[in-house]
């Protein structure tokens, strides 16, 4: 075989939301190096998960769902600001913490980006840079 | 079937070494096996049930990510075990030695970085709301009336909305596989995973220009502020730039 540094073309298989471990079944899963040997997994009695891998594919769900938000979207804007007295009160505790809210995710916004950029455990260093 | 095996993470250069504490899948200790310029990192599995659990996942991606910022690593795909630490000499890096460790210099001082972009909601909502005359008379048809009574102008509504969304992400990927291109990095535009994603691109940087790397994304996160969440992952191991030609699907 032979080994390329070449982009993989990216696998089709997309999985539901952000989290770390999103990030990392995107990556893991379809891509990386597959050796020859590798068909011995299942010689050496190693059973490997199957994980369920939703495909983005547009679909009457996901239109209807769009629909719903962009209809939202509207009744936000156009409702006044203000709501029957009768529940004003509930409303001011809920302001108050939807102002926090958003509040904390702008901050969270921040610290996505800055703190991103993974500073993992080295676990792993070389001998002629790292030995001393 | 055997009581263990050997999971293999990736090959590195064989002046490799781990660090004692360094821990992989199932929490085993990892460490090196050296045939001639390379090694695989490699831990014990002991027979406990199938591998995939989350954890099994992201203790891969750690060992593997942590050893790309420090050494050029050629990851392998999630689930490689072999026989014992004979048959990785022997299947794997007798085998395959010489492309291996090309591959290896080839990936000297570089690793790869993700950027991941994801439109806020109710922003590009309300731009594709600006921008396209026939959303907004599919929203005013819907307003109001119970869901079943339209679902037809729902259907067509939301259509319009994913078109717009996709051509925007084309937009947007575009624009940011432009400054990286100017990076003179190595691209990969990923598949989107989620319907508002704006932007999913791999990239294989050298690590000394994190930093320039860092602050071109950073310009781009502060310029879509409030319409997308960009991200940038990394240093990890170069998954999306290794490609082994026999035994892939």
């Amino acid at each position: 075989m032979t080994t390329a540094i070449q982009p993989a073309g990216g696998g089709a298989l997309g999985r539901p939301s952000a989290s770390g471990l999103a990030d990392v079944i995107d990556t893991i899963l379809d891509k990386g190096l597959v050796i020859d040997a590798y068909v011995r997994v299942s010689l050496v009695g190693i059973e490997l998960l199957t994980i369920d891998a939703r495909v983005v594919v547009a679909s009457v769900d996901t239109y209807l769902r769009f629909a719903e938000a962009a209809n939202r979207l509207e009744i936000s804007q156009t409702e006044p600001k203000g709501l029957p007295g009768l529940i004003e009160d509930v409303q001011r505790g809920g302001a108050r913490h939807k102002a926090k809210g958003a509040l904390e995710a702008a901050g969270d916004k921040l610290r996505d980006f800055l703190g991103e950029t993974l500073t993992e455990g080295e676990q792993a260093r070389r001998r002629r840079q790292g030995g001393d | 079937m055997p009581e263990t095996a050997v999971y293999v993470y990736g090959i590195v250069p064989a002046d490799v070494e781990t660090d004692p504490d360094a821990r992989g899948v199932r929490d085993a200790g990892v460490h090196v096996v050296r045939q001639g310029e390379i090694a695989a990192l490699v831990s014990p599995l002991t027979g406990e049930g199938p591998l995939g659990r989350p954890e099994d996942l992201t203790a891969h991606a750690a060992l593997l990510d942590g050893a790309a910022a420090e050494v050029p690593v050629l990851p392998l795909r999630f689930g490689a075990a072999l026989a014992d630490e004979q048959a990785v000499v022997d299947e794997l890096l007798s085998a395959h030695h010489d492309e291996f460790a090309a591959a290896i210099a080839e990936l000297e001082g570089k690793a790869q970085y993700v950027i991941k972009g994801r439109y806020d909601e109710a922003a590009i909502l309300s731009e594709i709301l600006a921008e396209n005359e026939q959303v907004v008379q599919l929203r005013q048809a819907i307003q109001g009336k119970p869901d079943d009574a339209t679902r037809n102008e729902r259907i067509a509504l939301g259509e319009q909305i994913n078109n717009a969304i996709e051509a925007k992400r084309q937009a947007d990927t575009q624009a940011v596989a432009d400054v990286l291109t100017r990076h003179g990095v190595l691209l990969n535009v990923r598949e989107p995973t989620h319907e508002e994603d704006a932007v999913h691109i791999a990239c294989l940087s050298e690590t000394a220009k994190q930093a320039d790397l860092e602050s071109s994304v950073g310009e781009l996160a502060r310029a879509w502020e409030g319409r997308v969440k960009l991200r940038l992952l990394g240093p990890l191991a170069p998954y999306d730039f290794v490609v082994g030609q026999s035994g892939e699907q």
